[in-house]
């Protein structure tokens, strides 16, 4: 009964009072990103990560955790309302919710996507709770060249599943693993592209970066096509939330398979909210009792896809903390703001920080209660908070990262970072190049560069030591698969049409 | 879109180029295993091979493209951006003269009323509350020493 010591462990870090009013001030952040229309809840952790610099690793990662899940709660009320997702992990749910708001029957479409969103986020933090710990006793023997596989293929899946451009987005991830090379080499102590500024010995600073590449990029985007200011004249009383018995006998199924599906394929590095959503749905209009009806307003199609995204904000978090590998960009900022809080993520790290681990495992526990109040009651004052004019949200996030940023280093030169990434990041956005390998790369580029060096010692300069040892072999293999998989797509296309014309 | 997919190719070839020279300039490895060069020289190689795979694609698609949308927004939209770029440079250029709390409370009005064109009480409003509460907030809650001007504001 080693979890449960560790879980009453875990909830004594996380009922500390600051620990709790923190969970709870992150998935408020969490809840108001996810309802406005425009800001992703990357933005929202990489903004936080100069504001949670001084605390405690553990209360900062509880407070970019929440907003993590909090968005994907906060992200279906636009949806529901006003078809316009909060979220990108909130698309799916327009399909059917938007329907029924239109049928005149929000409220319980809202009220289903908490309540699915809580069963699936709190099935996904005991599921957390079990499967973290086996795995990461297993991934403790990895050595050298097991991480190297490992990073290589967290890179290759988060390019390849990350979008409809994998070209891109591995440009992208060399990109972000160049830019970790900037600076002194931390085996022969060589100064590399440091262009003869004293300010880049120590690297390129993750946190203007992270920064600028999502916060100030997005700001451009946001100048560019004005978000138009949106109303919802709904009116929700507390008693419509809730949906009623046959709501629930259509949605239990939804929800079930939407949680499993949600947390394994979130699990996967490069698959994230957004991916486990489509997938659910997409199940469910194959599987589900009502299949032919979806589009037009059914209850299950806002449950399964607000099940699925809920479970995979828990199921990214697996290889974050077990491998260290993130699983998108939310959770490789998250793992950025670890490794700034001098936290070591890996294997070890459920045995030299369990109060860190289980106390973050707790605190989701925490707040998908605190979710789940204040998405209820409080759901009018979400949909009135929509009237804020959207132009304050610029100048506010603007001076809000600068000003971050400045305090993290007390160096101006951050600054510069941030405002180079978010011109990069604009024009990477306008060129669909996506944002997320880079960030990643950069993240684990250390990682990277030491665990091939020190293999590639160990083997006197031999690849082979990848294919030799079988879970580096294996790891090895599938990044091998996902790094030529658009090759193949494209000669299986070429094969079926060739086919196609033989008839 | 094709035509800015060969651009972009282009100068990517020519980043993995200074990277590959570059990286085939630091020093080798004094002991054994592969020195501080070895990734940035791969990573430089990796770069060119995918940006060749972008310019080629990009060359073939090109072809059969009719009609290509721009890829940068129409001239209005250049304009705000490059007020906010312009803006937000000024602001990290003059922070350390002008002062935390002169320069966040210049650079907002300058966003709001310049930017995006808001009424004066608004934008006073907007610009007073943030500047006051981010100097509390960093300065006083956090104990981040703010930078200051001349006068010590």
């Amino acid at each position: 009964m080693d979890i449960f010591n560790n879980l009453i462990l875990g909830f004594h870090v996380a009922a500390s009072w600051e620990n709790i009013l923190f969970c709870f001030i992150g998935v408020l952040i969490g809840t108001l990103i996810g309802v406005l229309p425009g800001i992703g809840p990357t933005t929202g952790i990489a903004i936080l990560i100069p504001v949670t610099y001084g605390m405690s690793a553990t209360t900062a990662i509880i407070t970019m955790c929440g907003v993590y899940y909090g968005a994907m709660y906060g992200g279906s009320t636009t949806s529901i309302l006003i078809n316009l997702p909060g979220e990108s992990a909130s698309v799916m749910t327009m399909l059917d919710g938007y329907q029924m708001a239109r049928k005149g029957r929000a409220g319980p479409a809202l009220g289903m996507a908490a309540l699915a969103s809580f069963i699936a986020g709190t099935f996904a933090v005991i599921m957390l709770t079990l499967v973290a710990p086996p795995l990461a006793s297993y991934a403790v023997s990895f050595g050298p060249p097991e991480y190297f596989a490992l990073t290589f293929m967290g890179l290759t899946l988060v390019s390849a599943l990350g979008g409809d451009k994998p070209l891109k987005a591995y440009i992208s991830a060399t990109l972000g693993l160049l830019v970790a090379c900037v600076g002194i080499d931390a085996i022969s102590g060589v100064a590399r592209f440091t262009f003869n500024s004293m300010n880049l010995l120590d690297g390129v600073g993750f946190i203007g970066m992270a920064i600028g590449l999502f916060a100030v990029s997005e700001i451009l985007v946001n100048i560019e096509e004005p978000m138009k200011q949106v109303f919802s004249d709904a009116k929700l009383s507390f008693r419509s939330l809730f949906p009623n018995l046959e709501d629930w006998k259509n949605s239990i199924g939804a929800i079930c398979r939407g949680s499993l599906l949600g947390f394994f394929i979130g699990t996967l590095p490069g698959s994230g909210a957004t991916l486990c959503s489509f997938i659910a749905y997409a199940v469910e209009k194959r599987v589900g009792k009502r299949r032919e009806k979806f589009g037009t307003g059914v209850i299950e199609g806002v449950a399964a896809p607000e099940g699925a995204n809920n479970a995979a904000a828990g199921g990214a978090m697996v290889p974050m903390l077990t491998l260290g590998i993130p699983s998108g960009a939310a959770t490789a900022v998250m793992l950025g703001a670890l490794m700034i809080h001098g936290l070591r993520p890996g294997p070890l790290l459920f045995s030299s920080n369990p109060d860190f681990v289980w106390g973050l495992i707790a605190s989701m526990y925490i707040g998908n209660v605190f979710l789940v109040i204040l998405n209820m009651p409080l759901l009018g004052i979400w949909v009135k908070l929509l009237k804020v004019p959207y132009k304050v949200l610029i100048p506010l996030i603007l001076t809000i990262s600068a000003t971050g940023i400045f305090a993290t280093d007390n160096n101006v030169f951050d600054m510069w970072i941030m405002f180079f990434f978010g011109l990069v990041g604009y024009v990477m956005r306008k060129l669909d190049f996506p944002a997320a390998p880079m960030v990643l790369a950069l993240v684990i580029g250390r990682l990277v560069e030491m665990s091939l060096r020190q293999s590639l010692t160990i083997s006197h300069g031999s690849i082979s030591i990848f294919f030799t040892r079988p879970i580096s072999c294996t790891l090895t293999i599938v990044a091998l698969l996902s790094l030529f998989s658009p090759l193949f797509r494209i000669l299986w296309n070429r094969y079926r049409r060739g086919k196609k014309a033989a008839t | 879109m094709k035509r800015a997919d060969l651009i972009t190719s282009i100068v990517l070839l020519v980043l993995s180029g200074y990277v590959i020279q570059e990286a085939w300039q630091m020093p080798p490895s004094a002991s054994f295993g592969p020195g501080s060069g070895f990734l940035p020289f791969w990573l430089g190689v990796v770069l060119a091979v995918f940006a060749t795979i972008l310019f080629v694609s990009a060359w073939r698609h090109q072809a059969t493209e009719k009609h290509s949308e721009p890829v940068f927004p129409g001239k209005q939209a250049l304009l705000g951006i490059t007020l906010v770029l312009v803006g937000l440079a000024a602001y990290i250029f003059l922070i350390e003269i002008l002062g935390y709390l002169v320069d966040t409370f210049l650079f907002i009005v300058y966003l709001m009323k310049v930017v995006e064109r808001e009424k004066w009480r608004l934008t006073l409003m907007v610009a007073v509350i943030t500047t006051a509460a981010l100097f509390i907030i960093f300065q006083f809650l956090l104990q981040i020493r703010l930078p200051s001007n001349m006068f010590g504001l």
